[in-house]
């Protein structure tokens, strides 16, 4: 009589208690142990295999994570946070990892001792409250005038990148770049949208050395009738169009039907007429130049040339609009409704280039630019893609600073810091909390201990040596120097980081730790339909330790 | 069985008496210790994770059980249950399910030593009714007396449950703030909170301490063109349904002409049809036009020129609750009765300002001060999408509560104060029956004890201890001339210990609790009175055939 009870259906996996919150811990320090190797100066690359065949070569902490297709949805989550990062600062994607890894472990003795995971959140957050307060009071603000310290900030936080080699240059391009797109709001505020400003090209060829920030926008165009048109112009006028210069048939359908033959000469000739007459309206304005984000027909082409007028078109959109800020000229619409403010008259210079066997527009010397495009120049594809990733990743420090000008020091004295701190505070905690909470203080001598680790000093010693130091309140500064693994006062060594990035790695790390704790049951396969064609094995970290883990039976086939 | 009845033709299975309530009561508990883990301040989340791989992580009943795919049938009323107290009152879901089996377990016990079901539901309608009336009558308290701690106190107790537990006084000032923001008197004078107006943004990155409430009702979308102003003071908004592009014919249309130069004239009407509209809408006035459609380029650039912020493609959704707060007429078409098409500035709709805003480097268009209701926005940050989430599922419950408590102005002690409250109570109700129906009302007294068991459990508490305690309050010779006092002695699950829940601030609305009484016993009831199961399969014929 008794037949078992279905209550879900049996594509359903489930798994609850206990196991859960090891398989989480154990997933989301794989995935820490991933990237682990590629923190500091010292750091490795890793080369991906993506599944398309192409390479990705980089040691960007979101870049590797964003290649990987992890399947245990722990896992996943603590991918999401590299991004996250990525996006609010642009900056320390391993940490993040890192620290969050680190941070679940130590929750996992707790555990085992069968704490109650809430209040390891509970101490956890207090912990996040109390380290945000320490870096409070040691960061030192910075003037972001002064291009000097500017320059060490932003090479100091790329110095882990593959493009420290080449000095200076990427914290330079990173910082001119910055400083031509950054709007004043007010009130000291400046912001600074790298997305929509700043465009990278990189054009394969040439030195790394020959990159530089351009006073105005460029791009992969020539001139629509090379010969007639005119490769250089200085000063040139600029009229900025997004519709097409070609006769423009109607939204509707129609159809003409012709009895007589002189209609049919009627109707060319008013295509024609039509395109002349846009082309008049244009040359009312005595432009030296028109680019357009549509098509341009052979026919406006020869009016155009015979007035001496170079062409460009198939634009994008965000590249018109680059032009229109740098050369201060308003995208128009409809060429009769062009009016003399629209014409951009901010360039110094047009001219086009021809690199390789490509041709590439220039229109650049402008007055006041308000975007910009950067230049990159290397010896192949795969590098240039690991400079710009790095650029990019300058361009966001810079922005930080442009944002906020707060410094705090590098090399894992930060950290140091905020643990020493936290743990002379645990001892005046009451109750249970007291020991999560000292864990966490621990946890964050993951980075300054990872930092030793990858510069192959005795992590032991070094790190028993630095929290010595850092025992008593005068020797804050004191970190590791990533490539020799010495002790040295950051504050010499010019190794700083950014207010934002530390406290934002902070805060991402606390709560996704705290939401990975909180997480006591994991439902699988709700609404299994069998998807058709299910790709390959996911490529899903390894998970040694445990035999028994169930980190693999919870993944959905 | 010695002989076989012929039984009715049906193609399946059919059980019938004792074994399909057996079933029926099985699978509703399994569905009930499904969520059992996440009650209380000591609970803990779900993962759940469909086929393509997605996660959602979550502690709100409800949502666990809907995105179960519950496969029993009587499984599945318990799961419509977290769904409808979750329409009704927003916050309960969890609670909901336990009670109902719990009461499921114990009816399935007294039906065993050969009471009839009905008897058993008659004596839950009758504990049931004798419930709500003591909480309304004895046990709720006005708010009036209590002010305005009380509603932060109420959101507290719905997010101490969450995720965001440990910010819970973070966040309950800031549900408390955005509900009252959005107060409300109709016509009639009836003050209404429409919850519906506040809007939830959530934004990847920073912390969830920076999430905040924003005046004005948010956006998630830029302008239509950089060339419009970021801002309009005093904004008077269209709120329109269709395309402001070049105007084209309904499909299959096709335009014959035999003159060429009529093809032009076309393309020319067509262009100046939408230029028209377009005049009609600056000419009533409007300087901020919003379309749940496109405005292609040739447009814009007459919204540039007039200096008027055009949103293209606001969903819909957000345009209703846009037309509702700012009075402003949702139009679909220009067209009058006679055939003209007109535009009149009664249709408009007034905010104070609208301005375009950079929130975490999106860009989002804030109406502030619209004219009806006022619309705020909650902005949430945290560290990931799913925690986001989250965190949404909370504030809506959390809003829901708060509301729930203005609306309904009467409060209850929560902790499981009056789950023992009415236990007691209706225990010696029940001494009091002559009928059978006193076994009945007993068990459904029993039955509620559930809940501050549950309680103690998930905190990792002596549960047996602490229930026991609990009750001892509640005898008859402790509820003495101070009966007030005492019904709010709760558990206070950090400590473990019991203490008073009112001066704790651990408190409901008791509309709350009622529902959970009501939802809880009907299901109960429905479950109950299943006395024969026939589960049909599909005509193999038929389907072979296909």
């Amino acid at each position: 009589m008794h037949a078992p009870v279905l209550v879900l259906k049996d594509s359903l996996k489930r798994e609850s208690g206990a196991k859960v919150h090891r398989a989480n811990i154990q997933a989301s320090k794989a995935v820490a142990d991933i990237i682990r190797t590629t923190l500091g100066p010292r750091s490795m690359l890793k080369m991906l295999l993506d599944a398309a065949g192409g390479i990705v070569v980089t040691n960007d902490g979101n870049a590797i994570l964003r290649e990987l297709d992890l399947a245990h949805p722990a896992a996943k989550s603590m991918i999401e946070l590299s991004r996250t990062q990525d996006e609010e600062v642009g900056d320390g994607t391993t940490s993040v990892i890192i620290l969050a890894g680190e941070l679940l472990h130590v929750a996992e003795a707790f555990i085992d001792k069968h704490y109650h995971p809430t209040v390891i959140c509970r101490a956890y957050t207090k912990a996040l409250e109390d380290s945000i307060a320490v870096l409070d009071k040691i960061a030192i603000p910075i003037d972001v005038n002064n291009r000097a310290s500017m320059l060490g900030l932003v090479k100091s936080c790329i110095g882990t990148k593959f493009t420290s080699q080449f000095g200076n240059l990427i914290a330079d391009l990173a910082i001119d770049a910055t400083t031509t797109v950054g709007v004043d709001l007010g009130q000291g505020l400046r912001e600074v949208d790298i997305k929509k400003y700043i465009k990278v090209e990189k054009i394969p060829g040439g030195q790394l050395e020959d990159s530089r920030v351009l006073r105005g926008v460029m791009f992969n165009k020539d001139v629509v009738a090379p010969g007639k048109m005119r490769r250089r112009i200085l000063n040139p006028r600029i009229i900025l169009l997004d519709c097409p210069l070609e006769y423009k048939k109607g939204e509707n359908q129609t159809n003409a039907e012709l009895v007589r033959e002189e209609d049919w000469a009627i109707l060319l000739k008013m295509e024609e007429e039509y395109i002349e007459n846009i082309c008049v309206q244009i040359l009312k304005f005595k432009p030296d130049l028109v680019i357009t984000e549509k098509g341009l027909s052979d026919l406006a082409c020869h009016y155009l040339s015979k007035a001496g007028v170079s062409a460009i078109r198939r634009l994008r959109k965000t590249d018109n609009n680059r032009i229109a800020r740098a050369c201060g000229a308003v995208v128009v619409n409809r060429p009769d409704e062009l009016q003399e403010s629209d014409v951009g008259t901010g360039a110094g210079l047009f001219e086009v280039k021809k690199i390789g066997d490509e041709f590439f527009t220039f229109i650049v010397d402008c007055k006041d630019p308000k975007a910009c495009s950067v230049l990159l120049r290397g010896a192949s594809k795969d590098l240039l893609n690991e400079v710009e990733r790095n650029l990019q990743d300058a361009m966001s420090v810079a922005r930080n600073i442009l944002k906020n000008p707060k410094l705090l020091p590098g090399g894992g004295a930060t950290e140091l810091t905020v643990s020493a701190s936290l743990k002379q505070k645990s001892s005046s905690i009451e109750g249970v909390e007291k020991w999560p909470y000292e864990a966490a203080a621990v946890a964050f001598e993951a980075i300054p201990r990872t930092l030793a680790q990858n510069c192959g000093v005795n992590v032991i010693r070094t790190m028993t040596a630095l929290q010595g130091k850092h025992a008593s309140e005068e020797n804050a500064w004191v970190g590791i120097d990533g490539n020799t693994g010495a002790i040295v006062d950051m504050r010499e060594q010019q190794i700083w980081d950014s207010f934002n990035v530390k406290a934002q790695t902070f805060k991402t790390a606390i709560e996704a730790a705290c939401m990975i704790l909180r997480i006591d049951d994991i439902v699988s396969g709700i609404k299994k339909k069998q998807a058709p064609g299910a790709g390959p094995a996911p490529s899903k970290p390894k998970i040694e330790e445990e035999g028994d883990a169930d980190g693999e039976q919870i993944l959905p086939d | 069985m010695d002989f076989t009845v012929p039984v009715p033709n049906v193609l399946g299975e059919r059980l019938s008496g004792q074994d399909v309530r057996d079933q029926n009561v099985m699978a509703c508990q399994a569905v009930a210790n499904i969520v059992k883990s996440s009650l209380g301040p000591a609970g803990l989340d779900k993962m759940l994770i469909d086929d393509i791989g997605d996660v959602t992580i979550t502690n709100d009943g409800a949502t666990v059980l809907k995105m179960l795919d519950v496969e029993h049938p009587a499984a599945k009323i318990l799961v419509g249950l977290s769904q409808l107290q979750d329409r009704e009152v927003g916050d309960g879901t969890t609670s909901v399910v336990i009670v109902a089996g719990e009461l499921l377990k114990r009816a399935n016990d007294l039906v065993k030593s050969r009471m009839h079901p009905t008897l058993v539901i008659s004596g839950f309608r009758l504990a049931m009714r004798e419930a709500c009336r003591f909480i309304k009558e004895k046990l709720a308290i006005e708010i009036d007396k209590l002010g305005r701690e009380c509603l932060i106190n109420c959101a507290k107790t719905s997010i101490a449950s969450k995720m965001i537990g440990s910010e819970s006084d973070f966040f309950a000032k800031l549900v408390t703030e955005a509900v009252l923001a959005v107060k409300t008197m109709s016509a009639e004078g009836v003050v209404r909170y429409p919850i519906k107006s506040i809007n939830i943004l959530k934004f990847h990155g920073e912390s969830v301490k920076d999430s905040y409430l924003l005046d004005g009702y948010a956006l998630n979308i830029g302008r239509s063109a950089q060339g419009m102003p970021t801002r309009v003071a005093p904004a008077r908004i269209a709120c329109l349904h269709f395309n402001l592009q070049r105007t084209k014919m309904q499909m299959g249309i096709q335009v014959s002409v035999t003159d060429p130069r009529a093809l032009k004239k076309i393309c020319q009407r067509e262009a100046d049809i939408t230029k028209e509209r377009i005049g009609k809408l600056l000419e009533a006035g409007a300087n901020v036009v919003l379309t749940s459609k496109g405005i292609d380029d040739m447009s814009l650039k007459y919204f540039v020129e007039a200096g008027v912020i055009a949103l293209r493609r606001v969903p819909k959704d957000d345009l209703r609750h846009v037309s509702k707060a700012t009075a402003a007429t949702m139009v679909s078409t220009f067209a009058n009765m006679e055939g003209e098409e007109t535009f009149d500035s009664s249709f408009l709709g007034y905010a104070d300002e609208v301005v375009e805003t950079s929130i975490a480097g999106c860009d989002v268009v804030l109406l502030k001060g619209t004219k009806n209701t006022n619309a705020v926005s909650l902005i949430l940050r945290g560290a990931n999408d799913f925690m986001l989430e989250e965190m949404e599922r909370s504030l809506r419950d959390a809003l829901h509560t708060v509301k729930s408590t203005l609306e309904s102005n009467l409060v209850v002690a929560g902790g499981g104060a009056v789950e023992a409250a009415l236990s007691m109570h209706l225990e010696r109700l029940a001494t009091s029956l002559e009928s059978r129906e006193q076994l009945a009302v007993a068990e459904f007294a029993e039955s509620l004890m559930i809940i501050p068991k549950v309680l103690a459990v998930n905190a990792a508490k002596d549960a047996t201890d602490l229930v026991s305690a609990l009750r001892s309050c509640y005898h008859p010779t402790q509820v003495g001339a101070d009966e007030q006092h005492l019904s709010s002695m709760g558990l206070d699950l950090s400590r473990g210990v019991v203490r008073n829940s009112f001066e704790a601030g651990v408190i409901e609305p008791a509309i709350n609790k009622v529902k959970i009484m009501q939802f809880a016993t009907e299901a109960a009831i429905t479950i109950l009175r299943i006395d024969d199961m026939i589960k049909l399969v599909g005509d193999r014929q038929e389907y072979e055939e296909e």
